[in-house]
């Protein structure tokens, strides 16, 4: 935003409060200094200290002398700055990523020929078997963790006891937390061993380990969202249905599940979301080949993902190597984005939804 | 009778449920013989006597020798499961038996699937949810007690690159089976009709449930069998107070006895430390005005949006993003200021997130009595509604501190340098005014450094031989880490939510 705007953000914000000139003037100075360093850092100019320091001392004075109209400034500047980062993301991303693009057109996500993936030579980046692996390990990961986190929710939710509740609900909370390094450490050494041995697979890693893997890492994610969904169906609707004589279960299923079904889908969809970022135990377990599985539906097979790619072979990368990488991130983060801005739509509409209801 | 039966099968069932998983992780072998029977040989009589159980109590209710509450039909939602039963039994039984491609295979699998579906969907309910069952178990009984399946069984697909064999399919095959037979047995226990259901619904869905405790805690167990002895190596208790202990005070270093990962915690923490610093202001400041100054309204909903995107933006774009924007602006190499940033970053949408949560929950009650003694918005702000909503922003952060103390991606990315430092950044010590830009130096800020989790992934790339054990201390201690900040985050919820409640 241009400083003219910010000016007259600043003069309709804090102009009504107080017609303090001076807090205006305070503020304009202040807002000049933040956009000159912010200019400053990005062109990695070693001057960014000075204008960061009048930044600060103009915030100092500011909530020494106009405490509220300084803090509700920085609140303001904050709420700017969350969303300037996702913009900075987008921009980076998509900027980084535009000569790995140029170089292959629209064959990067199409190309099925082989080789699809070559550094050196005739360079050639095809995002076709990472996306492949993606979509199958999610696929299996949602397997496993939509019906068993919805059953989750359900207990937690609907049928557990008081008692039990309040163990099983840290409980998930606290599987969240399990660092995804350590499920990656325990595919690598105990699981990828353990099915070369018994299933005498070929390689050391397969897409069906990290399918159940991230499906067990983004059950947690699934039951907390579904839990929030499940539970925010108003007790009304609920006892309606218990006073024509059903049971529990009849209830649940034909009054709680299809009032939160929405929602209840929402939290699958940001499980599929957390499914697809997953990247440490992909990384960890598969052994990076950037082929197609053959026969496609070959899970037991080793092909790349995605978050994989980019962090197994980010330190040799450079070049349109490193762009391609970059590519791959852009569909990392427009697909995931693309199901948290659907989720979000899914349950605001429940929500309208169960307002008129109730 | 009818009901102890009933419980008989259930109990039967959660048995051979149990030893499955056992046998699938190897606690039991498959050699393990008990009165002259073979594990496998056992399964198999299990399930001839559960699946007879099964069929006989569900004649017996159908021609009225007890009396059962059974609907008049199964109906469409139990045929539909059995379906997806059948699809998989179908298609796996014709390309087992007659070797046909996966095509093939799916196709016998919709057949037996569509018929399974529409024959249970208008049998009796009594019989529609006990024949199947029973007649699968019975199957299965057979094969097993007759030694069709036994530990030499092999079948290797020719279209996938695993051979399955028995020890594998047959715990497989039981710990399936076995659910199925636990449900049916659970409805027959309650007589059938909506009780049944419930009764069959509730053993699942709580199964389910203590499943997934109990593989929280085979993990938290695992890594501590496995760690324990790393950490403690070399450690000295006593005498009086004196505690050391190597693994954690000590860096990797030629000649040492003993070598640890103190430098590693370092990173982690000052990584810990940064981000809160940086996200935990913005990310108050700005859900303080996204609930208290700005009107509800486009310009709201698009930050909340973006702040939901940020939350689920992986954490390995975060990486790619500090690669291309801070990294070359920190020098061009990899620091663990950047590290910090991208960390705060990461950190941000979810301390908002929770903010917003917890300053929304709190009364407007509150804002009123504070505007009627005559102070203005923020004042009201900063001694009413920020000190009421504390509790909810503070379980928030400490979550997410959790969470991103485990972050590895990222760091691999912005920060990582040697693998097996042998001194943790001093980060306090190294504070450089000059008269010349920028000023302000820290040699330290500005320096790659190690972290718990990039330490943990160093050991896998390295190879792993006799660095596993060293991998499995520095597991537990990452694990230890964030788990103890999930405990103090879930303990000071419920603390605050007792006093609420008072």
């Amino acid at each position: 935003m241009s400083t003219t705007e910010l000016h007259q953000q600043v003069r309709e914000r804090f102009g009504v409060e107080t017609i303090d000139d001076r807090v205006v003037a305070l503020g304009a100075a202040g807002a000049l200094c933040l956009l000159v360093s912010a200019i400053t850092f990005l062109i990695g100019s070693p001057f960014t200290a000075l204008p960061f320091a009048g930044f600060l001392f103009t915030v100092a004075y500011g909530l020494y002398e106009y405490q509220a109209a300084t803090a509700k400034a920085l609140s303001f500047l904050a709420t700017i700055g969350t969303g300037t980062i996702l913009a900075l993301i987008t921009f980076y991303l998509l900027v980084e990523a535009l000569p790995a693009i140029r170089l292959m057109g629209a064959e990067m996500f199409t190309s099925t020929s082989e080789p699809m993936w070559r550094t050196r030579g005739e360079e050639m980046y095809s995002l076709v078997p990472m996306m492949w692996g993606t979509l199958v390990t999610t696929v299996l990961a949602m397997l496993i963790a939509g019906p068993l986190g919805v059953a989750g929710a359900l207990f937690i939710s609907e049928i557990a006891p008081d008692a039990v509740r309040e163990v099983v609900k840290p409980a998930v909370e606290t599987l969240a937390g399990i660092p995804s390094i350590v499920y990656g450490f325990i595919g690598f050494t105990i699981l990828n061993d353990y099915m070369m041995e018994s299933l005498e697979l070929p390689t050391s890693g397969s897409l069906v380990i990290v399918g159940l893997v991230v499906g067990l890492m983004s059950l947690p994610t699934v039951v907390s969202v579904a839990e929030d969904a499940i539970a925010s169906v108003p007790e009304s609707m609920k006892s309606g249905s218990l006073a024509l004589g059903t049971t529990d279960w009849q209830t649940i299923k034909s009054i709680t599940i299809p009032a939160s079904f929405s929602g209840v889908s929402a939290a699958v969809l940001l499980g599929v979301g957390r499914a697809i970022g997953e990247t440490m135990a992909a990384t960890v377990i598969l052994g990076h080949a950037q082929r197609l599985p053959d026969p496609l539906y070959d899970v037991f097979g080793n092909t790349e993902t995605l978050t994989s790619l980019i962090a197994s072979q980010y330190g040799v990368a450079s070049g349109t190597h490193m762009s391609a990488l970059f590519a791959a991130g852009v569909v990392l983060f427009v697909s995931v984005t693309v199901l948290s801005i659907g989720s979000q739509y899914i349950e605001r509409r429940m929500k309208h939804q169960l307002q008129g209801e109730s | 009778m009818f009901d102890r039966v009933a419980l008989g099968i259930v109990g039967t069932a959660i048995v051979t449920f149990l030893l499955g998983w056992t046998t699938l992780f190897d606690r039991t072998s498959p050699d393990t013989a008990v009165a002259g029977l073979s594990l496998f040989a056992l399964f198999g009589v299990a399930f001839l006597l559960a699946g007879a159980g099964l069929i006989a109590a569900g004649i017996a209710s159908n021609v009225g020798l007890f009396k059962t509450t059974a609907d008049q039909y199964t109906g469409l939602g139990t045929g539909v499961a059995f379906g997806v039963v059948g699809f998989a039994t179908g298609g796996l039984v014709t390309t087992i038996l007659f070797g046909v491609g996966a095509t093939g295979s799916a196709l016998a699998g919709l057949v037996v699937a569509l018929i399974v579906t529409l024959g249970i969907a208008v049998l009796p309910e009594d019989i529609g949810t006990t024949l199947p069952v029973g007649l699968l178990a019975l199957v299965w009984g057979v094969l097993l007690a007759a030694g069709f399946v036994d530990v030499g069984w092999v079948w290797d697909p020719p279209s996938l690159a695993a051979t399955f064999h028995a020890p594998i399919v047959v715990p497989l095959v039981t710990i399936a089976l076995s659910l199925l037979v636990a449900w049916s047995g659970a409805i027959v226990a309650e007589g059938f009709g909506s009780q049944g259901r419930q009764n069959g619904a509730y053993l699942m869905i709580g199964l389910n449930a203590f499943g997934m405790i109990a593989v929280l805690l085979l993990l938290i167990l695992f890594v501590v069998r496995k760690g324990l002895p790393t950490l403690l190596e070399g450690a000295q208790f006593g005498p009086g107070l004196s505690i050391s202990v190597p693994f954690l005070t000590k860096g990797v270093m030629l000649g040492q006895q003993y070598n640890g990962i103190f430098p590693a915690i370092v990173g982690t923490v000052w990584l810990v430390v940064g981000a809160v610093v940086l996200a935990i202001p913005m990310g108050i400041g700005a859900a303080v005005f996204l609930t208290e100054y700005a009107e509800q309204g486009r310009f709201t909903a698009v930050i909340e949006t973006a702040t939901n995107a940020l939350w689920s933006t992986p954490s390995i774009v975060y990486g790619l993003f500090g690669y291309a924007f801070l990294v070359p602006r920190f020098g061009n190499r990899n620091s663990l200021l950047a590290g910090m940033m991208v960390l705060g970053f990461m950190l941000l949408p979810l301390v908002v997130i929770t903010s917003r949560e917890a300053i929304k929950s709190v009364p407007d009650e509150y804002r009123d009595a504070s505007a009627a003694l005559g102070v203005n918005q923020w004042q009201t702000i900063r001694s009413v509604v920020l000190p009421a909503a504390m509790p909810g922003v503070v379980t928030g952060v400490i979550l997410g501190v959790g969470r991103i103390a485990g972050e590895t991606a990222p760091i691999l990315l912005v920060t990582s340098g040697a693998p097996f430092p042998a001194r943790a950044p001093s980060i306090l010590g190294s504070f450089r005014f000059t008269a010349t830009p920028p000023f302000v130096q820290n040699e330290a800020l500005l320096q790659a450094s190690s972290a718990l989790p990039y330490q943990l992934y160093a050991v896998i790339t390295a190879g792993v031989g006799q660095e596993e054990a060293f991998g499995w201390g520095t597991a537990l201690v990452l694990l230890l880490v964030v788990l103890g900040f999930y405990a103090i985050g879930i303990a000071s919820r419920i603390y605050f939510r007792r006093k609420l409640h008072q």
